[in-house]
């Protein structure tokens, strides 16, 4: 237990020192609610396909989904900077196991994304006008912890694997473009092309915002629902247990 | 508590490269070090001293055989073994966003280390490192050489009974050094064991009790500095500076067939195998119709041993263990 809070003491000491940690973590999704999801409502209002939402709303979890994946990457980008400056090897030889070491991490990326899902719920409330189901938030939360983890396993695997700064950086923008787009971030996915809407199924991203979308304004199919978050869930397993085996190899 | 510190039986790391040779780093060592000294491992670039640290550090597995820090074997229990360590790795490690004092008091965190204890301790060992002016900076904004006195500093947080040390002294100035050197003294005298590497050998011979030389993987010698210089029994280094130097010194050098040879402006140092009574001859024979200004003869230093040892052309282990 010392060993998680020492992690989490760490990851909080270095996230203090820097504004624009602080920035990315917290406000970009933000911006993204305020700027891209203001300006398509405005301008499409409440289009079919949205069970009867405005876009604000429809958007809302897309916008904490993309705060957990954004914080995910965040913080497996902080293994290079580790690795850098030989910080990350020297860690490896503290009295803790890989795992830990590992859980550590997340706990602090959940910590950052329940701040960052509260900022989101309650802009979108006050300031958007959303009707939020504030009595499933815990349930919103659990989904917003285990979408973060089960990111930041997957990213982690890249960033121990990969050596380069400049390859990891470029996996992580296609990832981005991939991941987020080829979802039900931005869009529903009913009048989509079929290989589309395929790809976009498969994608866990999806499995996460149906998640999030319906404990935050109660839109979505229960037995759909239950499918993606068990597969949601295995798919964090794999990821912890591969970055785990990562984190074993590193030399 | 365990009779040794260190137990590596039949150690073996073989690194595999995609489209290379495979290496090996370590090549079937075996070795015990006992508890509570300075234990010293020296070697050329390249011999394996720093692999053999990272598989007793944990950061990397063997391929074959075993090591035990204190009785836990490192692939098994590396928890337990980690619980047992703290290393200065090669690479200036530290943490770059938060300020010396944090770094401190984040090491003293997963240590295991109380608040109260952590806190006076890290003002100490600031004092101790002259960090005084920069406690309080982040260490990304600080030279190279402050950057690893934090690095140092830090094992000297805790208690913990094995202490790795990879070139400590890498960019430390040499009173720094000196005075990491006593603290080092210190802590054996109070029961911990430090396992040291680096290539300065005038740090080996001040603080090691205790000396192994590794060569590509392998053990080559292993003893004290007195049993080691045994080794280099009937090796003499010989220093002579003359008026001018002569023309032709560098072939009569050569004749002699020297272990190592440097000709610096108007001197010469040599050191060479040879019987007792012939070195007297070997200076007459250099000196002879020559201005000599200065003549030093002396017994063979741990440089001349690790030359010895290490050059390729060097006994087979077995003929040089001490």
């Amino acid at each position: 237990m010392s060993s998680l809070s020492a992690v989490v003491y760490r990851e909080a000491k270095i996230r203090a020192t820097n504004f624009t940690f602080i920035f990315w973590d917290l406000f970009f999704p933000l911006l993204y609610m305020l700027v891209f999801g203001v300006g398509i409502n405005s301008a499409l209002g409440a289009p079919a396909g949205l069970n009867g939402v405005n876009y604000n709303a429809f958007f809302l979890a897309g916008v904490l989904a993309m705060a957990s994946f954004a914080i995910a990457s965040n913080t497996s980008w902080s293994f290079f900077m580790d690795r850098d400056n030989g910080i990350f090897y020297e860690m490896l030889t503290y009295p803790m196991s890989r795992s830990e070491y590992l859980l550590g991490k997340v706990i602090f990326n959940v910590f950052i994304a329940t701040v960052q899902a509260a900022l989101t719920l309650v802009v979108g409330r006050f300031l958007l006008g959303i009707h939020v189901m504030w009595e499933k938030l815990p349930l919103l939360l659990l989904g917003m912890a285990v979408g973060t983890a089960g990111w930041f396993f997957f990213y982690a695997i890249f960033a121990l694997r990969i050596k380069q700064n400049d390859v990891f950086n470029s996996v992580t923008s296609i990832f981005y473009f991939v991941f987020m787009f080829a979802s039900s971030m931005f869009y529903p996915l009913d009048h989509l092309p079929a290989w589309f809407r395929i790809a976009a199924l498969a994608n866990p991203i999806t499995w996460q915002i149906d998640f999030l979308r319906y404990t935050s304004i109660g839109v979505g199919n229960l037995p759909t629902l239950l499918l993606e978050s068990a597969a949601f869930i295995i798919f964090a397993l794999l990821s912890f247990a591969y970055a785990v085996h990562c984190l074993q190899r590193q030399e | 508590m365990p009779e040794h510190a260190l137990e590596v039986e039949q150690l073996v790391k073989i690194y595999k490269k995609r489209s290379e040779a495979p290496v090996r780093a370590i090549d079937g060592m075996n070795f015990t070090v006992p508890r509570g000294i300075i234990f010293g491992l020296l070697g050329p670039n390249g011999a394996g001293k720093s692999t053999l640290l990272r598989v007793l550090t944990t950061l990397t597995r063997p391929t074959e055989g075993t090591a035990r820090i204190l009785g836990c074997d490192v692939v098994k229990k590396s928890v337990e073994v980690r619980k047992r360590i703290s290393s200065v790795i090669q690479e200036t490690a530290a943490e770059l966003f938060l300020s010396v004092k944090d770094n401190l008091l984040t090491y003293a965190r997963f240590q295991g280390l109380d608040k109260s204890a952590a806190t006076a301790r890290a003002k100490r060992l600031i004092d101790e490192f002259q960090l005084t002016a920069e406690t309080d900076r982040k260490v990304q904004d600080l030279s190279g050489g402050f950057r690893r006195r934090v690095q140092v500093a830090k094992v000297f947080m805790v208690e913990t009974p094995i202490l790795f040390l990879d070139e400590f002294s890498t960019g430390m100035d040499p009173i720094l050094k000196r005075q990491v050197m006593s603290l080092l003294r210190a802590e054996v005298e109070k029961g911990r064991t430090i396992i040291l590497t680096t290539q300065i050998l005038s740090e080996v011979e001040e603080l090691c009790d205790d000396i192994l030389i590794i060569n590509k993987g392998k053990q080559i010698a292993r003893g004290d500095l007195n049993a080691l210089k045994m080794l280099s029994h009937s090796v003499y280094e010989i220093t002579m500076a003359f008026d001018r130097l002569p023309e032709s010194i560098e072939a009569e050098l050569a004749a002699l067939n020297p272990i190592r040879t440097t000709i610096e402006a108007n001197t010469i140092d040599v050191t060479l195998k040879t019987e007792e009574g012939r070195v007297m001859e070997i200076v007459t024979g250099l000196s002879r119709n020559r201005r000599v200004l200065r003549v030093e003869v002396r017994g063979a230093s741990l440089e001349d041993i690790f030359v010895k040892l290490t050059s390729p052309h060097a006994k087979t282990p077995e003929k040089a263990t001490a």
